[in-house]
């Protein structure tokens, strides 16, 4: 995952440009549940209006039976109650487009971030394998608690817009329609005061959004190069450039900030004008008598509302640019094409889900040989195949080894028979049941996989484990634990078993992550075992401890291992290899062929069992992932 | 680092202020600025209010000219005030952020890289700078509007109790009314028992969709994606059910406001009414009061966002202030020796060394030596103490007990300036910044010239890669150098290291993330390329050791098997 770009405060960086209007339909389309809340915002909203004109229009009264016809308090006290009453009603207006909104956007993050993660499953593991997980997983967190502003907010605001402005100068017509006139002729020059500014600062931004994002970025990229920098005695330079990144921030963001507060000055300026234009024409005819005092005090108190709704959605969609842009990234997930496979027991808590009747047939691995024809792989953006017109047959309790160089395919082949990756020609059958008409998860209960990269989950080690026998005894996970060389480490740890890992615990190493991963498989008992590269991050001498206790366990189970080469599994009936010289088959006893020059060191007294064996191809060392990739060629993405 | 923790927020809230101090005069501008924006609301709303109740007893068009033409000015300068504010308020956010972002830097620089592994996250780097820029709303979120609303406050009062006195009274109590209590709701939304729940909540969620999209190929094997699925959607269920009982609440802020302006208007014209009658008042001012009263009260809603946005920046602060208190490993002697020209022999002896008092030994006893022009192997399992070797001879991390000795001379006794112009590091991540080829060679030896430069490339094996570049050395290297492949990518680093001329070269898991072959080579290349300097090679991988002449194994901090 690549490290997030530091942003400047909230709300300052202007978000990115994107065409499209100020409502996304296809967001009005996907969230239909908004609607109801958005009619009620609506309705609050013009209430809350008519309250303000009813306000004034008391007001208005007040004062002028005070100085026209010498009222005192007591004669206009039930107007003051009326007043006060208003203000009542209008406060119980305000709390309900509050809740409104709050609910609204509750509502909504719920929604998309349940479409969200359901979309990421049907995607599958062949789209998630890119960096884009971490996208993913941010805009499921982060992406959809921005969409409070924008949804509860920036939505009913924008509809109030174009309706309350119109309420009330309808009302102002009614009572004086030169006022009114006077209003119209200002508010006629909003739409293209926004147009022009609108279109000015997006052209700016636009040209700019590049260089303000690279300049957010170098702090984060300084000072995690600080290591390298203090190495090579540059740290005072990295120090000059922070405070040069920061500055060129500033002046970058300010030349942007000038263009884009043209709107709201607009607005503010275009609010300032009316009312002042109004109160000026409204004195003039009193002078003239043209008009009541209670008349002119009522349309001079209503009219700044006319411009307020205007102003609030101007500010509001200034403040709900991170929110849309996060929905634009969401939207843009949800419609990508996906498979769609059900995911049984989505209700039923953390249970093994419950088997899904084929029509197809059941597999059955321990019985029936499994058999690859003709398979043919491309990933999308990859010129070339990943595979092309392969064909493996594996009979029950046969171990075979992939082999070759990084790209040839192997983890591919590991993809096709999980069911991860569809093959575009060839079938895969298990017997004379064809996996492509069977549910993957029915398969998939008869296989145990190592993955090359495992996963650890948030949770216990208990838990961890458990993936793979949801209903395991304690017991059994220590056997698995004993089994997989991890009994050393749950013995160290002070809460054994149930130390929490994953995300704020305890941190394993790679190592330990692919001993945790092949205990899950062990535990999984089934009776076809799929080992992705399952060495690529073990020591050889626990590699060589490993070989000898999995033994046993491996017999009787079919079992494919992928790997440069097969240091795991102790027998090995055929080796398989794949690459650009062909693909071509090793019967066994058959000298092991090496892919790549390893020298052996002698009298250091590593890789003790090995016959000449200690050659370590491992392909990376440490937690770091963004080093793992770059020669998993042949991990589709 | 537990004493910030116990900071009571007001201090630490001063020590931000005194870190971040921008230049008062362009915060005391966009207050000023603000407090005539708010004033100019006030002004126009009054104005108006007397333009019409005084031109209503028709006193001619040249008693009302004068008050009328200032409405138009304060109607005109509104918007430009109000522009001009959150011109200079965003750039007093972006001094400040800057400021704020050398500071950490400063903090970060003597604590990296081993010093950092004191902390418990692994994630300081990234929470650090996100903080950071969480402390430049400090001054345009909080500070300021806090600023310009009490101003404006005060000023209307003032305003309204040279008219009517008792109205000032009646305003003034509904301002503060108002002001404290947005704040303070705002603030009991934000936290509370059910607020906390709400954050526990999002962080399990958060987890949970991340595990659910990164694991997602092992829930499905392993036919746990259903199941998954169940629990976060059961943790989102119980999410929105508490965010939408919350949302009753969330109102009351904004009636409270309401209800605080209805007191304010309806009390002040119930006092101008009885101080007309009373004759204590002019009868062309009856209007201003309730006018000037509603304008009063216009800013006072940013009080709420504040508050919260207050306490987001204290916390943010409070973790800054942190990493201040975390101790400094290394520092310089007062009289530091001085390195011997030419070759010379590395030692480490007896050497012990943790990262905090809390955590075990990661050195137990290990003694190493590099003899002048030698090549060592140092080899060992992940964590058994080969990265703290690197830590300590680069003088990132001091000894507990035992000595270093660079040259005869002990390690402690030199400036790390010193140590590390005679140890070059290729490290692990092999760090590219953004920049050019050239930059990034010429990282440690700016000054060099283009021969110099074309050597290191030469020897990295790198000249003719450079060569068919389109702008050769003046390639710029994608952002963290994202654009080069992994061996290409420590060839730079070895290049860099080269150019240095150190008599040490420190090769710290360069091989990782190479496949065999390309590791195979780019050792080669290192060895051919180092003639008379001290190489050590820092490995898990045997396959790496061919051509090293001494071959140490670390196991548990301890030197073991020596070939």
């Amino acid at each position: 995952m690549p490290p997030p770009a530091t942003l400047p405060p909230s709300g300052a960086l202007p978000p990115k440009p994107r065409s499209g209007g100020l409502v996304d339909p296809r967001l009005a389309a996907r969230v239909t549940v908004t609607r109801r809340y958005l009619v009620v915002a609506v309705v609050v909203g013009l209430a809350a209006t008519a309250c303000v004109v009813v306000q004034a229009v008391l007001l208005a009264a007040v004062i002028s039976r005070v100085l026209l016809h010498g009222a005192d308090l007591g004669s206009v006290t039930p107007l003051l109650g009326g007043l006060a009453a208003a203000f009542a009603a209008r406060a119980g207006c305000a709390w309900a487009a509050e809740a409104a909104a709050a609910r609204t956007s509750a509502t909504v993050t719920s929604v998309l971030r349940r479409q969200l993660v359901r979309h990421a499953l049907d995607l599958g593991p062949t789209w998630l394998a890119g960096e884009r997980a971490g996208e993913l997983s941010l805009s499921a967190t982060r992406g959809t608690a921005a969409l409070d502003t924008y949804f509860g907010r920036y939505l009913p605001q924008a509809v109030l817009a174009g309706l309350a402005p119109l309420g009330i100068l309808a009302w102002v017509a009614w009572t004086d329609w030169i006022s009114a006139l006077v209003l119209l002729g200002v508010v006629a020059l909003v739409p293209v005061a926004m147009i022009w500014t609108g279109r000015e600062s997006s052209r700016h931004t636009q040209r700019q959004w590049r260089r303000l994002s690279s300049l957010s970025a170098r702090f984060l990229e300084l000072v995690q190069g600080l290591p390298t920098l203090r190495a090579f005695g540059r740290e005072a330079h990295g120090r000059r450039e922070v405070a040069a990144a920061a500055e060129g921030l500033r002046v970058t963001t300010m030349k942007t900030l000038r263009v884009a507060f043209l709107s709201a000055l607009a607005m503010e300026f275009l609010a300032g004008i009316g009312t002042g234009l109004v109160a000026m024409v409204l004195g003039l005819r009193l002078l003239g008598g043209g008009v009541s005092l209670a008349t002119a005090l009522a349309v001079l108190l209503v009219s700044p509302e006319v411009f307020l709704p205007l102003r609030r959605a101007g500010a509001e969609f200034h403040a709900s640019a991170e929110g849309r842009a996060a929905a634009q990234r969401i939207l843009d997930v949800l419609d990508l094409p996906a498979g769609g496979t059900p995911h049984p027991g989505a209700a039923d808590g953390w249970g093994d889900s419950p088997p899904v009747p084929d029509p197809a047939g059941v597999p059955d691995p321990a019985r029936d040989a499994i058999r690859l024809s003709g398979i043919t792989v491309t990933f999308p953006g990859r010129g070339e195949p990943a595979l092309r017109g392969f064909d493996l047959d594996v009979a029950p309790g046969e171990h075979v080894a992939l082999i070759g160089p990084s790209g040839a395919g192997k983890s591919t082949v590991i993809g096709v028979l999980m069911g991860f990756v569809r093959p575009d020609e060839g079938t895969v059958h298990v017997g004379d049941v064809d996996l492509g008409a069977v549910a993957p998860a029915s398969w998939r209960r008869h296989v145990a996989w190592v993955p090359q990269r495992p996963h650890i989950f948030t949770g216990s080690l208990a838990d961890n484990l458990r993936l793979g026998d949801p209903g395991a005894t304690v017991e059994r996970l220590e056997w698995a634990c004993s089994l997989c060389g991890l009994s050393e480490l749950v013995a160290g740890l002070p809460d054994g078993l149930a130390t929490p890992v994953g995300e704020g615990g305890l941190s394993m190493s790679a190592g330990e992550r692919a001993r945790l991963a092949l205990a899950r498989a062990v535990l999984r008992d089934a009776p076809v075992v799929l080992l992705d590269e399952p060495m690529a991050h073990l020591d050889v001498g626990t590699e060589v401890e490993l070989r000898a206790r999995l033994a046993p366990w491996f017999e009787g189970r079919t079992v494919v291992v992928a790997a440069h080469r097969p240091e795991l599994v102790s027998r090995v009936d055929r080796t398989v290899r794949l690459g650009s010289a062909g693909t071509g088959s090793f019967p066994p006893g058959a000298p092991y062929p090496v892919d790549a020059a390893s020298t052996s060191v002698g009298g250091i007294g590593i890789g003790g069992g090995g016959d000449g064996d200690d050659g370590d191809d491992c392909d990376g060392d440490g937690p770091d992932p963004s080093h793992e990739g770059e020669q998993a060629a042949g991990v589709p993405r | 680092m537990s004493d910030v923790a116990d900071l009571p927020a007001s201090e630490v809230f001063r020590r931000l202020v005194r870190v971040g101090r921008p230049t008062l005069g362009r915060l005391a501008l966009a207050s000023l600025l603000g407090v005539a924006a708010a004033m100019a609301t006030v002004g126009l709303l009054a104005g108006s209010g007397y333009v019409v109740d005084r031109a209503a007893f028709r006193p001619g068009l040249g008693a009302i000219a004068g008050i009328l033409a200032s409405v138009e000015v304060l109607a005109f300068l509104r918007g430009p005030l109000r522009y001009g504010e959150r011109l200079v308020g965003h750039d007093v956010a972006f001094r400040t952020l800057g400021r704020w972002r050398v500071w950490l830097y400063d903090r970060l620089e003597p604590l990296s890289p081993a010093g950092l592994r004191a902390w418990r996250s692994g994630d300081i780097l990234t929470r650090a700078t996100g903080d950071v820029d969480t402390l430049g709303d400090l001054y345009l979120r909080c500070l300021l509007p806090v600023a310009t609303t009490v101003a404006a406050s005060v000023l209307a009062v003032v305003v309204e109790a040279l008219i009517l006195p008792t109205a000032g009274l009646v305003l003034g109590v509904s301002l503060v009314g108002a002001m404290v209590v947005t704040p303070l709701v705002a603030l009991y939304h934000g936290g509370g028992a059910t607020a906390a729940r709400e954050a526990e909540l999002e962080g399990e969620l958060s987890a949970q969709v991340v595990d659910l999209v990164q694991g997602a190929p092992e829930l499905m094997a392993f036919g746990q994606d259903g199941a998954y699925l169940g629990r976060i959607e059961a943790v989102d269920a119980e999410l929105t059910a508490l965010a939408r009982r919350r949302a009753l609440a969330a109102g009351t802020t904004s009636a409270a406001l309401v209800v605080w302006v209805g007191v304010a208007v309806v009390g002040v014209l119930a006092a101008g009414v009885a101080a007309l009658r009373a004759h204590h008042l002019e009868p062309v001012m009856l209007a201003v009061l309730p006018l000037a009263a509603v304008g009063a009260f216009e800013s006072v809603p940013m009080l709420g966002t504040a508050a919260l946005r207050t306490r987001q920046v204290v916390a943010a602060g409070r973790r800054l202030l942190a990493v201040d208190a975390v101790p400094v490993p290394v520092h310089d002697p007062d009289h530091p020796d001085t390195v011997p020209e030419g070759r010379f022999e590395v030692t480490v002896e007896q050497a012990h060394l943790r990262y905090r008092t809390d955590l075990p030994w990661v050195l137990r006893g290990l003694d190493l030596t590099l003899p002048a022009g030698s090549r060592v192997a140092l080899v060992g399992a992940s964590g058994s103490g080969k990265t703290s070797v690197v830590n300590v001879l680069l003088r990132f991390w001091p000894l507990d007990s035992g000595r270093a000795t660079l040259g005869g001379s002990d390690l402690e006794r030199l400036a790390q300036a010193q140590v590390r112009r005679s140890v070059a590091l290729v490290d692990q991540h092999a760090v590219l910044f953004a920049g050019t080829i050239r930059q990034n060679i010429a990282l440690g030896r700016p000054e060099a010239d283009d021969a110099q430069i074309d050597d290191a490339l030469r020897r990295a094996q790198l000249a003719d890669w450079v060569r068919t570049l389109p702008d050769g050395l003046d390639t710029p290297i994608g952002e963290a150098g994202s654009r080069v492949s992994g061996g290409q990518r420590q060839r730079i680093a070895l290049a860099r290291a080269l150019l240095v001329d150190a008599p040490i070269l420190v090769l710290d898991e360069v091989t990782a993330g190479l496949d065999q072959p390309t590791a195979a080579r780019l050792l080669a290349d290192v060895l051919a390329a180092s003639d008379h300097r001290t190489v050590l090679l820092v490995t898990h991988r045997h396959a790496d050791l061919s051509g090293f002449e001494h071959v140490v194994r670390i196991e548990h901090g301890r030197a073991g098997a020596v070939a």
